[in-house]
C-alpha cells in the first residue's frame, strides 16, 4: 500500500532501489559512498531483493563494474557522492558513450580540498559534459519520484543513456522528512521489465563492445549520442506525464513557482528552492511580484522552454552552488544562453552560494530579492558576479 | 551497386559503437599494410601446413587433396593477399626453407 513515511533522503533512495530490484549494484562500501548503499545492502542481506551487490575497492571500479554488468545485459544501479563521483570520472564518459542506461543516485557534496563533504553541486556540475542525464530534486519526495522515473527515461530505446538522480547532501540525504512511499507492486508495474541491447551474455549473438573508433567514425558516434540526449528531453516529459497519471504528482523539465506574473525571479537547483518558495509566499502576500524557476533537468537543458517561461520577467538572479573558477557559474551560463535570443531580455546576474554546505537562510533570500529590486529600479546590475554570505565581501 | 567502402552516416551506426555481428574482421582488408609479400611455390611445397598454423591472419587457404599414399588430406591452395600483412612468419617457419635446398615460400619486396 502507498503510505506516508518519515524517512531520510538517502533512505528514500534505498527504498526506491529495493522497489526497482536491480540485477546488479556495484558500490564502494565506505565513505564518500552514501547511506543509500548501507541501507540497500541491508535489503540484500535480508533477502528483500534479488540483487547481486558487488563491493569494490574504489569508485572507479564501481562504475567499471556497473558498465560490465550493464553490457552483460542487466539493470544496474549504484550510488555515490563528492570525491567518489570524481573518481568515477573516466568511466562516466564510457558509460554514456557506450549508451548503457546505468542509474546513479548522486548525493551532491563538495569536492576537496579542503576536505568537505557537505551540500555543494561541484560533483555533478563537473560531470555535466559526461553525457549523463541529470535530474535534480528539492526534497526527498522529488528525489524518490525521480528515481522511480529514472529507469523508464534511461532505458527508453530513443535514449539509452545513463542517468544521475541528484539531491543535496545532508540537507536532504540525512534529514528526515515525510513523503509518500508508493506501493512496491505499483512501482514495479510502472517501471516494467528491463530490455537489454546486444548483451554480452547472449552467446548465440556475440557482440563486441568498446572497440577502437578512429577519425573516420568517432564523431559520428558522438553525433548519435547528442541525438539521444536531445530525445531525452521529450522522453522526460512523456515519462513525467505517465508518472502523474500513475501516482498523481506532476513534474516537468523545470518547475515554475508563482512565475506567471512575476517580475523578479530566482533560478536555482535542489534544496534551497524550498526556502525560496517560503520567501516568495511571504513577499507575495505583501504584493511583491517575485517567483522561482527550479531546474529539474540540467542535462538535457531546456533552453527554449526556459526562455518561454521567463517571458515578461524583468530581472533574474541565478544561484549557483558550484564554482567554475575563472568563469560564471554553470547554471548562469546556461540561463544567459537561453535568454540571448529572447525578444525582451530580462536583466540577469549570477550569485555563488552555499559552497561546502554554507547555509542560505530565508533572511538571505529576502536580501537577494531586495537587491534585485534595487537593480531593477536603477536599471543597472551593480555586480554581475558575486559570492553570497562570504566573510570579507 | 552499393559502394562497400562508403562510410556510414551517424543515423546508420549501431548503438554505442557496438560491433553487432561477430567475425566481421574478415571484411577488413589488411593486405594494404604489406611492405613485403610471401610467394608460395607449389612445386616445392610438402603440404606440412606449418605456414597455415603460424599465419596470424589465416591467409593460407586450404583445399582438399590426397597424399602420395592415397589418404585424404588438406593441402595449401593459395595465399589470400586481401588479409596477408606480409609479416613473413610463413617463410620463416617453412621446414623446406629451413633445410635450405629448395624454397617453398619466397619472401620478396612488395611492388606497389
Amino acid at each position: 500500500m502507498s503510505k506516508i513515511v518519515a524517512i531520510t533522503g538517502a533512505g528514500a533512495m534505498s527504498e526506491c532501489m529495493r522497489q526497482i530490484n536491480p540485477d546488479v549494484v556495484p558500490a564502494f562500501p565506505i565513505t564518500p559512498s552514501t547511506q543509500v548503499i548501507e541501507d540497500f545492502s541491508q535489503f540484500v542481506a535480508d533477502g528483500k531483493v534479488d540483487t547481486e551487490i558487488i563491493t569494490v575497492e574504489s569508485e572507479h571500479s564501481a562504475m567499471s563494474a556497473c558498465l560490465g554488468a550493464a553490457i552483460a545485459g542487466g539493470r544496474v544501479m549504484t550510488a555515490t557522492s563528492s570525491a567518489g563521483m570524481a573518481l568515477m570520472w573516466e568511466m562516466l564518459y564510457i558509460a554514456a558513450s557506450m549508451r548503457q542506461p546505468i542509474i546513479l543516485s548522486l548525493i551532491n557534496r563538495a569536492l576537496s580540498a579542503p576536505i568537505n563533504i557537505h551540500a555543494d553541486h561541484s560533483d555533478a556540475m563537473g560531470a555535466r559534459d559526461a553525457g549523463w542525464i541529470q535530474l535534480y530534486a528539492e526534497n526527498n519526495q522529488e528525489a524518490y519520484d525521480n528515481l522511480i522515473m529514472a529507469p523508464k527515461i534511461a532505458e527508453n530505446m530513443d535514449v539509452r543513456l545513463p542517468i544521475m538522480v541528484c539531491m543535496d547532501g545532508f540537507i536532504i540525504s540525512h534529514c528526515v522528512q515525510t513523503m509518500q512511499l508508493e506501493d512496491d507492486d505499483k512501482v514495479k508495474e510502472f517501471i516494467g521489465e528491463f530490455e537489454s541491447t546486444y548483451p554480452l551474455l547472449d552467446t548465440v549473438h556475440p557482440a563486441t563492445w568498446g572497440a577502437l573508433d578512429l577519425q573516420n567514425y568517432y564523431i559520428e558516434h558522438k553525433r548519435a549520442q547528442h541525438m539521444a540526449m536531445k530525445n531525452a528531453k521529450k522522453i522526460i516529459q512523456k515519462v513525467s506525464a505517465e508518472f502523474a497519471a500513475f501516482f498523481g504528482r506532476n513534474y516537468d523539465l523545470f518547475e515554475s513557482y508563482r512565475l506567471d506574473d512575476a517580475e523578479r525571479v530566482i533560478i536555482a537547483i535542489n534544496s534551497v528552492c524550498g526556502e525560496i518558495k517560503e520567501v516568495i509566499d511571504d513577499r507575495r502576500e505583501a504584493g511583491d511580484k517575485v517567483g522561482l524557476l527550479k531546474i529539474r533537468s540540467f542535462r538535457p537543458f531546456p533552453y527554449d522552454e526556459i526562455a518561454q517561461a521567463l517571458e515578461g520577467v524583468k530581472i533574474v538572479t541565478v544561484l549557483d552552488r558550484s564554482e567554475s573558477m575563472g568563469a560564471y557559474g554553470p547554471l548562469f551560463v546556461e540561463i544567459r544562453t537561453a535568454l540571448f535570443d529572447a525578444s525582451k531580455k530580462p536583466m540577469v546576474y549570477n550569485r555563488i552560494f552555499g559552497l561546502g554546505g554554507r547555509e542560505l537562510f530565508m533572511s538571505d533570500i529576502h536580501d537577494i530579492f531586495d537587491e534585485n529590486k534595487t537593480y531593477l529600479k536603477t536599471g543597472k546590475v551593480e555586480k554581475m558576479f558575486d559570492y553570497l554570505k562570504v566573510r570579507g565581501g | 551497386m552499393k559502394n562497400k567502402y562508403r562510410l556510414k552516416d551517424w543515423q546508420e551506426l549501431p548503438i554505442g559503437g557496438v560491433v553487432a555481428d561477430g567475425g566481421n574482421s574478415a571484411d577488413y582488408e589488411t593486405g594494404t599494410w604489406r611492405t613485403s609479400r610471401p610467394v608460395w611455390n607449389a612445386e616445392n611445397c610438402i603440404n606440412c601446413l606449418n605456414c597455415w598454423v603460424f599465419c596470424p591472419e589465416d591467409a593460407f587457404i586450404l583445399k582438399d587433396g590426397i597424399s602420395k599414399k592415397g589418404t585424404p588430406r588438406k593441402e595449401i591452395d593459395r595465399i589470400n593477399y586481401y588479409h596477408c600483412k606480409g609479416c613473413g612468419l610463413c617463410a620463416r617457419e617453412c621446414p623446406v626453407n629451413k633445410k635450405g635446398k629448395k624454397i617453398a615460400i619466397d619472401y620478396v619486396k612488395e611492388e606497389h
